[in-house]
């Protein structure tokens, strides 16, 4: 139930408060003509009309580069010290509802044979505030892969937009109801506000998760040759996974001199040539088709049926940022037949 | 046009002279255009022409994709911003000229990216690159598809691109680093502006030589200067600003000011342009001893 009212004029004290006890806000805002998730410290700088932010929110929780050890090469061996993470209160405001369900996808990741606690410990204090969607563009699926602007989970407190610009929260998690009895000041008592419609895209004509995860199934679907002439003109770059809210591939990287140094954690992209190339020079997955038929598989067989979770929420970002347009509907569309 | 294309293709098809046609396509919503690779000649219909065929397909006549090469001798529809490309691709060695059919567009400019279109090309939506257009009638082919374009390009380059080089040299060093450093901070690592570029065909990138680790592979400020340093004097007087690196980098890091300084630096030193003459090598792979030195301090 929302029955919260966050008024619009209030933002700016939720937003210094939360960074006032030394936390972040996260919120879309506009930097190099895009709309964004970046750190906010004023409620001027935060963007309300916008579809989704180019970026997920996920380097937040998985910065896409980060120290996770020190090491010193010395004449009795390497020393090698483990970093500590220490994260601060993060609240992510504006999260669409479809993104929302990505964290628990990551988590699924992170937490599966070894719990990494540069992530998890971020996790846990980080507090997401979703918006529902007043609007969407042809790249917007959610309904398609069963989300909506509707969809709850995921989030910890759901805001909807009110004709006048206040929102009505709902807290739907523990964590979402302890953000608001802290932030009591701001979260009045809600009394008969309205809120905007929301705008809940069609569904793909023509797309049948069922029939897709059916396919893929069936690992003869490994020979189909619709995967090399729909994904041939793959370039092979990082932009869809970048952007994508699930997608949790990471190398891991020494820099420094020859004796000294840390070790990173960097993002990578199973997009790149060189993600699964052996040392011996053997690359299994030689050619991009292959490499573009393995996100599509983690993203609708690996991820539901390990995990019980959504590799793909619908966003569209991977569309929106394509180089050559490649459009993961189409592909779920031919797999659909 | 569009259909002369199509009947162009169908023709070099059927007659077995070409085993694909790499050209541009719809979407399924017909909203945004996309590479196709045409194999069968009762397909040629899939082949489209219009003011957001902005892909440059000739990164498709590369090494990186064995899988193209594997379908045959391809023919491919190019601009003339793109037939540039392939001209350095040839005179590289990248592309014998006999291998590769190419049909040459007649150009009026495309949009700069395809989610600016609204139904018309209007001069403020289209690339730089556009406006200073003198290849609007492709300039090597094998055949030309469209009636003579009498478009002159003006005779001071002008446009977004240039006057941004302009502020930027008006700059002082920390001026000019400070702007750099801001735009290179966004940089994500994803290596779509090397991906896209036909010019960047390395099947191994320093980037990716590891024993040592020549380039940080972080996104951090450091990394991201080394990347775009290095990519950058890698193109230098091969680069024949097609843009495609812009236009794919997901964070807007504005790299036609990159690519363009560059054009600029090499035509002064060494009187030289990419991408018109196949037959004469870039400046960075040969030596003249009539080139400058006044560099030397
Ligand atoms: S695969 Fe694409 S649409 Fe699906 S979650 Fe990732 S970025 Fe969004
Ligand atoms: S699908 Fe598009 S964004 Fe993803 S790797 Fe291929 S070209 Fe790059
Ligand atoms: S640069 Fe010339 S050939 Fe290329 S798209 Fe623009 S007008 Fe056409
Ligand atoms: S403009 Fe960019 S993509 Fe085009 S040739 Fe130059 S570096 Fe390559
Ligand atoms: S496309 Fe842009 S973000 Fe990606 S590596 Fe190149 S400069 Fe960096």
């Amino acid at each position: 139930m929302a029955d919260k009212l966050l008024k619009r004029e209030d933002l700016g004290k939720l937003i210094g408060s939360v960074v006032g006890g030394g936390g972040v806000f996260v919120a879309p805002t506009i930097d190099a003509r895009q709309v964004v998730f970046k750190p906010v410290t004023k409620a001027e700088e935060i963007v309300t009309d916008y579809i989704v932010a180019r970026n997920s929110y996920k380097e937040y929780v998985f910065p896409q580069t980060e120290v996770v050890a020190d090491y010193t090469i010395g004449k009795d061996g390497v020393d090698l010290r483990s970093r500590k993470v220490e994260p601060k209160e993060t609240v992510i405001f504006g999260a669409r509802p479809c993104e929302a369900s990505s964290l628990s996808a990551l988590r699924a990741v992170f937490t599966w044979d070894f719990i990494d606690e540069f992530y998890t410990k971020r996790e846990d204090k980080t507090t997401v505030i979703s918006v529902g969607c007043t609007k969407a563009d042809e790249a917007c699926f959610c309904t398609t892969v069963a989300l909506s602007p509707e969809t709850k989970t995921g989030s910890d407190i759901y805001l909807l937009e009110t004709e006048s610009g206040d929102y009505l929260a709902e807290a739907v998690t523990d964590k979402g109801r302890a953000f608001i009895k802290k932030h009591a000041s701001v979260f009045g008592a809600a009394g008969g506000e309205k809120a905007k419609k929301l705008f809940i895209p069609e569904k793909i004509k023509g797309i049948d998760p069922g029939k897709v995860a059916e396919k893929l199934s069936d690992k003869g679907h490994y020979e189909d040759p619709v995967w090399a002439e729909l994904t041939r003109k793959c370039i092979g770059c990082g932009a869809c996974t970048f952007v994508c809210p699930t997608c949790h591939c990471f190398d891991i990287t020494d820099e420094g001199t020859a004796f000294e140094g840390e070790r990173r954690k960097n993002w990578d992209a199973c997009q790149f040539d060189t993600f699964t190339l052996h040392a011996s020079g053997h690359n299994p997955r030689d050619l991009q088709y292959k490499r573009w038929r393995n996100r599509f598989n983690c993203k609708f067989s690996f991820y539901p049926n390990k995990f019980s979770s959504k590799g793909c929420v619908g966003c569209g970002r991977c569309i929106r940022v394509c180089p050559v347009r490649l459009d993961i509907t189409e592909v779920m569309e031919e797999l659909s037949k | 046009m569009e259909n002369t294309l199509r009947q162009k293709a169908k023709e070099l098809l059927a007659s077995g002279e070409v085993k694909v046609v790499i050209g541009w396509g719809w979407n399924r919503t017909r909203t945004r255009t996309t590479p196709v690779f045409i194999t069968k000649s009762e397909e040629t219909d899939r082949l489209v022409w219009n003011p957001l065929c902005v892909n440059n397909l000739s990164v498709y006549l590369t090494r990186k994709f064995k899988d193209v090469q594997a379908l045959g001798k391809p023919a491919i529809v190019a601009r003339g911003c793109d037939i540039k490309n392939i001209v350095v691709l040839i005179s590289e060695g990248q592309v014998k000229r006999e291998n590769v059919y190419i049909i040459g567009m007649v150009c009026n400019g495309v949009v700069y990216r395809q989610e600016l279109w609204e139904g018309e090309l209007k001069p403020e939506i289209m690339p730089t690159k556009c406006h200073n257009c003198d290849v609007r009638n492709p300039h090597l082919t094998d055949s030309v598809i469209g009636g003579k374009s009498s478009f002159v390009p003006p005779e001071a380059p002008a446009g977004m691109v240039f006057d941004k080089i302009k502020a930027i040299d008006a700059r002082d060093a920390s001026g000019k680093w400070s702007f750099w450093i801001n735009e290179f901070s966004r940089c994500v690592k994803c290596y779509a502006c090397r991906q896209v570029c036909s010019l960047c065909y390395c099947e191994r990138c320093i980037t990716e030589k590891n024993m040592p680790q020549w380039i940080e592979t972080s996104a951090h400020p450091r990394g991201n200067l080394s990347w775009n340093l290095t990519r950058a004097m890698h193109l230098v007087g091969r680069c024949t600003f097609c843009g495609e690196c812009e236009r794919a980098c997901p964070v807007n890091i504005p790299l036609n000011l990159v690519n363009q300084k560059m054009i600029l630096v090499v035509k002064d030193a060494f009187d030289y342009r990419s991408g018109y003459d196949e037959k004469v090598h870039p400046p960075m792979i040969v030596f003249n001893p009539e080139d400058k030195e006044n560099f030397i301090k």
